[in-house]
């Protein structure tokens, strides 16, 4: 009975998506097709916990009832271990909670039953991935999530940037595709199946050889163009802020929640690789640069939506920094963060779809003052933007808190500085989304009421219930991190480092035995919380921080000369009169003076991100032969 | 033999990253992903193909020793891909249609409303 659950939660998503385009038309019945699914869905999922997460069973089911002959899997399995639930969860909850929303905010568009099945599809094919036990079904499902990702982001026909940013989503999107498509052939070349389990156990007894390493970089790139890791983040950027904010809640909560599911099984599974502390280091790196990188862009962005997708990113860079540091508090504070990442990334960007459904706009000069007219929806978004900065009470603390301890942890242990200035650039990153989060809150939900939003009127309630929930989960997840780690979190963990179970329930009792007979687990699934932390390491931190800030400003001063023009008065020395009454400083202009003095890198970086499609598609081979460079010489 | 298949395929495949990543036209991007594609399925197929290999069909004949036959999956999987491949091919090109009717032109560097 219960083995079956995984696939219906599958198949009623899809059926779900055809049976809206039979009856979509009418309101009530559209409304009853999609409930009725994404609940479904939902229910399956939360009635796997008890045996999955508690019991520890592992639920393993072939399509067709193909099971493996003589030791070859034949058919295409679906299996749920604690891992795959996890994600399974994460998934069909914001699909659930950003499905009740979309009933009413996309009244707005044309063609509402097209939308719904578009949703559903881009549902069920993130939920085939992440219980998906075949490489090629988890490449099938990739591409009906990306198909449906890249039709929602063209769906805003109102909106004029909607069909670019769909063009380079599917441009730079279908890239990825082909790198985890080869990766796939060339794995099948050497192992000749294509489940997970037992490529797991072939490529241990058969050693990875130069096409595996190959094939591993493939893969890697592949699903870290998914998650949109750092050089294909600005794909992100676009897609997110053309979208409807309900899809920008899947897009940026559930779609790069699959390529880091990806990672996870491709590293820590399949190849293996993390036990390499090569490739620790290469993943954290990553990390690092996706999480910095993209909060800086957020600092000089003026849409709503737009400084909201960059923040995503950043946020993802937590959790792969987190997964690079492949200790059991590293994996368990990544796993916590992805969960943080959906509830909270979810709730502000339906914060933003509100905004943008009572005003008709995300620029942030356009906007102010909503807090008067729209309180449910101001204080929504303060929990949101509290959570994401980590403000204790939040779930962003915890997560953020085991992050840091995770890498100061690695760093004691490794005894390398690296790691330890991990943990500052990820400090430095939280206290700059802090900064991003008071310039967004001050340019759209304090200071001046404009004119022209003198009539605004507080979103409906089927819109606002779906973001109560969401931001109640917040408190939840951050005042109960024991409860989340004892029922969810440590399985996960648990799950991604001893993987024998996997592979045993899908291959058969005995067959990882007889395969993995010589690997050792990557380390032990157990953790302690730092509960009082030392106050030598912060004031080591204090230290680093301050001598990085004053190395800085004698660079810059060396480099700064007259050469420069100041563009505004606001930046020139006041001596009095009244000239400076005409240059005030905008709510959505708040950093000025900081971003001033960054001037040079924000230029920079801002002219990077040119907006030529082949400028992204450069970037990704470019970073596409970095990654497999960097595997051939230290896998 | 085989050996040509593959530097066929490679050859494709860099063709495909060339043209994405230096022509403008964004038809012609398409056009590359269109190669690039077309690389991955000859890859595909080679890996499953067999030397004097029969079709993998049992059906039709009796079986004698020495007999055997080519991989059947790649040649599924390559089915699937091209299909996959062909509704990539008509999206992309439904939103060049409306690029051209939106912003007048097929040049990527003047498609660049979203930037910085």
């Amino acid at each position: 009975m219960i083995q079956h659950f995984p696939i219906l939660s599958i198949m009623v998503l899809f059926l779900g998506a055809f049976l809206v385009v039979l009856v979509g038309r009418s309101r009530i019945a559209r409304t009853a097709v999609v409930s009725a699914a994404v609940l479904t869905s939902f229910a399956l999922m939360v009635a796997l916990i008890k045996p999955v997460m508690i019991d520890g069973q592992i639920i393993s089911y072939w399509m067709g009832n193909w099971a493996p002959v003589s030791g070859y899997a034949i058919g295409i399995g679906i299996e749920v271990d604690a891992l795959s639930l996890f994600f399974g969860l994460l998934v069909s909850l914001a699909v659930m909670l950003s499905g009740f929303y979309s009933f009413k905010y996309i009244t707005q568009d044309d063609s509402p039953d097209l939308f719904f099945t578009l949703y559903l599809m881009l549902a069920g094919g993130v939920m085939g991935i992440v219980l998906s036990g075949d490489l090629f079904n988890i490449f099938v499902m990739l591409e009906v999530m990306t198909f449906a990702a890249v039709a929602l982001t063209a769906f805003r026909s109102w909106n004029p940037n909607a069909r670019e940013a769909a063009f380079k989503y599917l441009v730079v999107g279908s890239l990825g595709s082909t790198f985890v498509l080869l990766g796939t052939a060339l794995v099948y070349g050497q192992c000749h199946t294509l489940n997970l389990a037992q490529i797991s156990g072939l490529l241990s007894v058969n050693g990875i050889n130069p096409t595996m390493t190959f094939a591993f970089a493939l893969l890697f790139t592949g699903f870290g163009v998914k998650a949109f890791m750092t050089p294909f983040h600005p794909i992100a950027a676009d897609a997110h802020a053309a979208a409807p904010s309900s899809v920008s809640v899947l897009i940026s909560g559930v779609f790069t929640k699959t390529g880091v599911y990806g990672i996870i099984r491709v590293s820590y599974f399949l190849f293996k690789s993390m036990g390499m502390s090569s490739m620790q280091t290469g993943l954290v790196f990553i990390g690092c640069v996706s999480m910095f990188v993209c909060v800086t862009m957020a600092l000089n962005q003026h849409d709503f939506k737009r400084l909201l997708a960059f923040h995503s990113i950043s946020q993802i860079g937590y959790i792969l920094t987190s997964l690079g540091l492949c200790s059991a508090i590293g994996i368990a504070g990544g796993l916590y963060h992805a969960i943080n990442h959906t509830l909270f990334k979810g709730l502000l960007f339906l914060t933003a779809g509100a905004v943008l459904y009572a005003t008709g706009t995300t620029k942030l000069e356009k906007l102010g003052g909503l807090a008067r007219r729209m309180p449910q929806t101001a204080a929504l978004f303060m929990v949101g933007a509290f959570s994401i900065s980590g403000i204790p009470p939040f779930n962003g603390f915890v997560s953020k808190w085991m992050i840091y301890q995770a890498a100061y942890e690695k760093a004691a242990e490794t005894g390398s500085i690296g790691y330890a200035f991990v943990t500052v650039i990820a400090v430095v990153t939280s206290v700059l989304t802090l900064a991003s989060f008071v310039k967004v809150g001050q340019s759209v939900f304090f200071g001046e009421l404009p004119v022209e939003l003198e009539n605004v009127k507080e979103t409906p309630l089927s819109m606002r219930i779906p973001m109560w929930i969401m931001a109640a989960l917040c408190l939840l997840t951050g005042v109960l991190p024991g409860l989340m780690q004892q029922y969810i979190i440590n399985p996960a963990v648990r799950a991604t480092l001893d993987y024998k179970g996997y592979i045993d329930a899908m291959m058969g009792e005995g067959y990882a035995a007889a395969h993995l007979a010589d690997t050792v687990p990557l380390a032990e699934a157990k953790y302690t919380f730092a509960g009082a932390w030392d106050p030598a390491f912060w004031l080591v931190l204090f230290v680093i921080v301050l001598l990085g800030v004053t190395v800085a400003m004698m660079i810059g001063k060396s480099g700064r000369g007259a050469a420069t023009a100041i563009a505004d008065d606001k930046h020139d020395t006041f001596f009095g009169g009244e000239k400076n009454t005409f240059s005030q400083v905008g709510g959505g202009d708040l950093f000025w003076g900081f971003k001033y003095n960054f001037r040079r890198y924000l230029n920079v970086m801002g002219n990077a991100h040119s907006g030529v499609v082949n400028d992204y598609v450069t970037w990704g081979v470019i970073d596409l032969a970095l990654i497999i460079v960097y595997c051939f010489i230290f896998m | 033999m085989m050996l040509v298949n593959y530097i066929g395929a490679v050859l494709l495949l860099a063709t495909g990253f060339y043209v994405m990543m230096t022509k403008e036209n964004i038809i012609k991007i398409v056009i590359g992903m269109g190669i690039i594609d077309y690389g991955l399925n000859l890859i595909i197929v080679s890996i499953g193909f067999n030397e004097g290999g029969t079709a993998p069909i049992f059906t039709m004949s009796e079986l004698k020793p020495g007999m055997y036959f080519v991989d059947p999956v790649p040649q599924a999987l390559t089915l699937t891909s091209i299909v996959i491949g062909a509704c990539v091919t008509a999206m992309a090109l439904t939103l060049c249609i409306k690029l051209y009717e939106e912003y007048g032109t097929l040049n990527s560097s003047h498609i660049r409303r979203l930037r910085g």
